[in-house]
């Protein structure tokens, strides 16, 4: 009785298991064939545009994969690095070229050049541009304004900065003006979006003359401790050594922060526009990119791209489908569609453009033109060095460092070494 | 008389006991209520509310169901019910492979006792996430990515689950299962009808380290189980922290239902934790 | 539920007698052990063979097989100042956390071992922290702990100046101590009230009718008979602090000025987010032998048994 009882446990247990192995892969069968697409995007926003590829395609249907944004890199470098032919399409971001190319993880995209030297917005062949060649494809792009609360500046009597690009407010001005703002009862001063990462503050030092901390025909020599970075990183510094913006606050709450009304000024991208209009609180207009005393004006741009994984077995599919989301006016729109985010492909953005000023009218009025002047002349790409995520992690951890009161030279000066470390690693 | 075994033997000291016991507990539970209320708030009253000092911190001035309805308009439903499953199973079956595994070595006299528990513990140091990665090729490799089997067997053979029982069947009397022995009974008869009835507490302990660790797992679920069928909560839970927005309202929504299940279940094993004072004799 | 111990819950644990020769016990012992040794090997041992492995070797990418580089990347570690740094804060941070959570935890575990009303509800509250998941917990005392947060929103109303707490090289470990225990203590309570309802009330009639008081029997009678569960609860809370990194990734991520910058997260950082898996299994491989002293110290200092 008591062995049968033993027989029965383990054989419950062994079923238990093995019953539930579910089907992993999908079946390529002579008709019908299946791309799966990863992206750290969730599925819905890329619906419309699967589907428009699907009826653009009969005979190719797309399996897709979503992975939070903060484990995005991670899990493409399981996947994709260890030859896993269950991801054929995945979302490349900008920066990360360079890195994925370089370590055999983007299958050669050279055949697209021309059409995207011709079809997409100039900066982003560059962008997707690696030792020579093309590796991936554009999808999205982003581009960074001034927001400002319009009574709080009433209230502080501060001018509204303009949206001229000539006439852009400078950095030094900005920062005065939050504390009058904050004078006038304002909480904050000055916001940044993604107040401590390399993406929103490399405008900031490439105004002040510092580059992109890449230098080097390989791109692995860092120079990150130069007196432009070091002249930016003084005014970071400032800005939460005075109190204008506030220390220890996540970047998840920047954009909150503003449409709550409790901040003068932010700089961020379209998707602010899109959190005022959903917290519906505040009278806003928006500006031009703040510039740098005595520097060149600088904006940030770059979103997601679209790469092939080197092990997919459905290579034709694939260079279908990318070809479709970025080189084609409908599928790039439709990719656009659900999120608002700029599309890359040039037709799909004048369209994009002509819809910004009723983003969310009467606050975004004039925000089409602005868009198209400094996407044109001030964009400055993050570099495709094959050691962009060691910079991104190690100049991170440098800002966070700054931002709560470390000293701007020392801490420029240990984060200089330590990536040197890194890239000496890669060479 | 008091026994000396408790403080609270004068009424002072009862009150003391009291009042300590409560501070403690309000100050474990504080945090959790904020992410209840917070849960029920605007997203933008959330972060307006937590300076200065007021009754507002906690008592919400909004009341509001649009974080539940957001936090269910996606996986998270499906995934609750998948972690429940994957978990349930993982207790189960883990309960019983570690207590049979704690028994032979507290209990049964062989060579190379010492030497397993010492294996076993020397499994359990090393860390789960170091070694994620190169078991997730190996499971890639055997077809178990995005599988509840996949999902269920790291949890199953539990070092720290086995260590626990085996302390605590150490301190067994052996005079219980010689008496048995002498009439005759097996060894799993031994472990089945004696052992385990005795150590209640203890599976319960074990059966905790056994959820938590299911429950709370998210690496590997991220690296094996990225399809929405067998996503589990957790990882739902860090979905609703999109590249655009975080929603934290419908986070802390979806925290609640995370935390409502060991809750439930904390709820139903408390009876088995009561001390009684009257007990002096052995369990029979 | 307490359970009578004969012999005095000191008890050395004899094996039961023997029957028949000894080495006709282990077909038996084996099939107890057998399914959890087998998926302890194969899930535990085998993948950790081969981040030790990989720990002596390098390669340029994933996709291109790595040669045995030797010692490399272990120079490369120990050559390097950021990592003396990080076993100094891992350091700080051990011999600060688990003294501190043990001492909580009995102190937390003798109360609930008391009786009063709500007894059951303090229970669940000390305890249901454990059950939240981690990034949430980790989110909510992040908030808790900002410049302008409640946490500073009483010490301000109390007079205190505010604190900096995160944002501070010289308080930020300390805080992240603090959300750890939060997190963590009642776990091991509930492993000392287990321990604590286990020691059989004959011995404290004994010591009271002697004239024993409270402390003196807390030190004479519980603490000597807790030693199997204090036992357990050390080393498995010195383990689970050693490999949490967390609310660092979340919060700090090593900061401000590598004050929080603990081996598992750097560990985690170097193979999860720089991609350098040679260099983080270097790392885990270090760790680990870190782990395996500790606990080794810790069996001898604590029990006389395994």
């Amino acid at each position: 009785m008591r062995k049968h009882i033993r027989y029965i446990a383990v054989a419950v247990a062994a079923a238990s298991m093995v019953g539930f192995s579910g089907c992993a892969g999908e079946g390529a069968d002579g008709e019908n064939v299946s791309v799966t697409l990863l992206t750290a995007d969730p599925q819905e926003n890329l619906q419309p545009a699967i589907d428009g590829f699907e009826a653009a395609n009969p005979g190719i249907t797309v399996e897709y994969e979503y992975v939070p944004f903060d484990q995005y890199n991670n899990l493409i470098e399981q996947r994709v690095g260890s030859g896993d032919a269950g991801v054929d399409v995945y979302a490349a971001d900008s920066g990360a070229i360079g890195s994925l190319a370089s370590k055999g993880y983007l299958v050669d995209l050279s055949e697209f050049s021309d059409e995207v030297a011709a079809g997409s917005l100039p900066a982003t062949l560059d962008a997707n541009t690696y030792d020579g060649k093309l590796w991936s494809v554009p999808m999205w792009t982003s581009m960074q304004y001034l927001y400002y609360n319009k009574d709080i500046l009433d209230a502080a009597g501060i001018p509204y900065p303009s949206s001229n690009l000539d006439e852009a407010i400078t950095y030094q001005e900005l920062l005065e003006a939050g504390k009058q703002a904050q004078a006038a009862g304002a909480t904050w001063g000055v916001l940044f979006d993604q107040i401590n990462r390399y993406y929103q503050l490399q405008a900031l030092i490439e105004s002040a003359g510092g580059g992109s901390g890449a230098t080097g025909e390989d791109l692995l020599t860092p120079a990150i401790n130069n007196d432009g970075w070091v002249s930016a990183m003084n005014f970071y510094s400032q800005l939460f050594e005075e109190g204008v913006a506030p220390r220890g606050v996540a970047t998840e709450q920047m954009p909150v922060l503003f449409s709550t009304g409790e901040a003068a000024f932010i700089v961020s991208g379209p998707w602010q526009a899109t959190t005022n209009a959903n917290e519906g609180a505040i009278k806003y207009g928006v500006a031009a990119n703040p510039v740098f005393e005595g520097g060149t004006p600088a904006m940030s741009t770059g979103s997601w791209n679209l790469g092939i994984n080197p092990a997919t077995d459905q290579m034709e599919a694939s260079k279908k489908l990318v070809e479709y989301l970025s080189l084609t006016k409908e599928g790039n729109a439709l990719s656009t569609s659900v999120l608002g985010i700029s599309p890359t492909n040039v037709a799909a953005f004048d369209d994009f453009v002509a819809g910004l000023d009723d983003r969310d009218a009467p606050h975004t009025a004039g925000l089409g033109e602005l868009t198209k002047v400094q996407l044109s002349s001030i964009a400055v790409n993050r570099p495709n060095s094959p050691g962009f995520t060691q910079m991104g992690d190690v100049t991170g951890r440098a800002f966070d460092d700054i931002r709560n009161g470390q000293p701007v030279q020392g801490t420029l000066d240990s984060a200089q070494a330590e990536l040197q470390g890194l890239w000496d690693r890669l060479k | 008389m008091a026994l000396s075994s408790k403080m609270g033997s004068t009424p002072s000291r009862q009150a003391f006991v009291t009042i300590a016991a409560w501070v403690v507990g309000i100050a474990f539970i504080l945090p959790l209520v904020w992410m209840l209320t917070g849960s029920f708030r605007d997203k933008g009253e959330l972060f307006a509310s937590v300076y200065p000092l007021s009754w507002g911190i906690l008592v919400p001035e909004t009341l509001t169901l649009e974080n539940y309805e957001n936090l269910f308009a996606g996986p998270f439903g499906r995934s609750v019910f998948n972690s429940i499953f994957v978990t349930a199973v993982s207790v189960i079956v883990g309960l019983l492979l570690s207590a049979m595994a704690a028994f032979a070595l507290a209990k049964i006299p062989f060579r190379g006792a010492g030497v397993l528990f010492v294996a076993i513990v020397l499994s359990f140091l090393v860390p789960f996430d170091a070694i994620a990665v190169p078991l997730a090729n190996i499971f890639r490799e055997w077809g178990l990515a995005n599988t509840y089997a996949g999902l269920i067997l790291p949890g199953v053979a539990n070092g720290l689950a086995v260590f626990a029982l085996r302390q605590f069947f150490l301190g067994v009397p052996d005079e219980l299962a010689e008496a048995a022995r002498m009439d005759g009974l097996s060894w799993w008869g031994i472990f089945w009808r004696i052992y385990l009835p005795l150590s209640r507490p203890a599976l319960i302990g074990a059966g905790f380290i056994l959820f938590l660790f299911q429950w709370s797992a998210y690496l590997w679920p991220l690296l094996i189980a990225t399809k929405s069928s067998v996503m589990l909560g957790p990882i739902a839970l860090s979905t609703l922290a999109t590249q655009q927005s975080v929603d934290f309202g419908a986070i802390f929504a979806g925290a609640v239902f995370l935390t409502l299940v060991p809750l439930i279940l904390l709820l139903v094993f408390q009876k088995h934790f009561t001390a009684s004072l009257a007990s002096t004799g052995s369990k029979g | 539920m307490t359970l009578l111990a004969r012999k005095g819950a000191q008890g050395a644990s004899h094996k039961l007698a023997p029957r028949g020769r000894s080495r006709s016990l282990w077909p038996i012992a084996l099939i107890f052990l057998a399914p959890t040794l087998i998926l302890l090997f194969v899930l535990r041992v085998i993948p950790a063979g081969e981040a030790v492995m990989s720990s002596f070797q390098n390669s340029p990418s994933r996709l291109i097989a790595p040669e045995w580089v030797g010692l490399e990347n272990f120079a490369v570690l120990f050559g390097s100042a950021d990592f003396y740094q990080v076993l100094g804060v891992t350091g700080i941070f051990i011999v600060t956390i688990v003294p501190f959570q043990i001492a909580a935890a009995v102190f937390i575990a003798l109360l609930l071992n008391e009786r009063f009303p709500g007894l059951g509800l303090v229970r669940t509250f000390v305890f249901l922290p454990v059950a939240a998941p981690a990034a949430v917990a980790t989110v909510i005392w992040g908030i808790a702990f900002q410049p302008r947060g409640p946490i500073n929103a009483i010490l301000e109303a109390a007079g205190i100046p505010s604190q900096p707490f995160l944002t501070s090289p010289s308080q930020a470990l300390f805080s992240i101590i603090i959300l750890m225990s939060w997190i963590g203590i009642g776990y091991w309570t509930l492993f000392l009230v287990a321990g604590l309802q286990d020691i059989p009330e004959e011995l404290y009639e004994a010591a009271t009718l002697d004239g024993a008081g409270w402390w003196q029997c807390f030190w004479s009678i519980t603490l000597p008979n807790l030693r199997r569960t204090l036992a357990f609860v050390v080393v498995a809370n010195t383990v689970s602090s050693l490999i949490a990194f967390v609310p660092v990734a979340i919060l700090t991520r090593g900061g401000p000025a590598d004050s929080t910058r603990l081996i598992m997260f750097d560990t985690y950082n170097n193979t999860f987010v720089l991609g350098d898996v040679h260099l983080g299994s270097a790392e885990v491989t270090v760790l680990i032998l870190i782990l395996i002293t500790v606990t080794a110290i810790q069996f001898r200092l604590l029990g006389k048994e395994k």
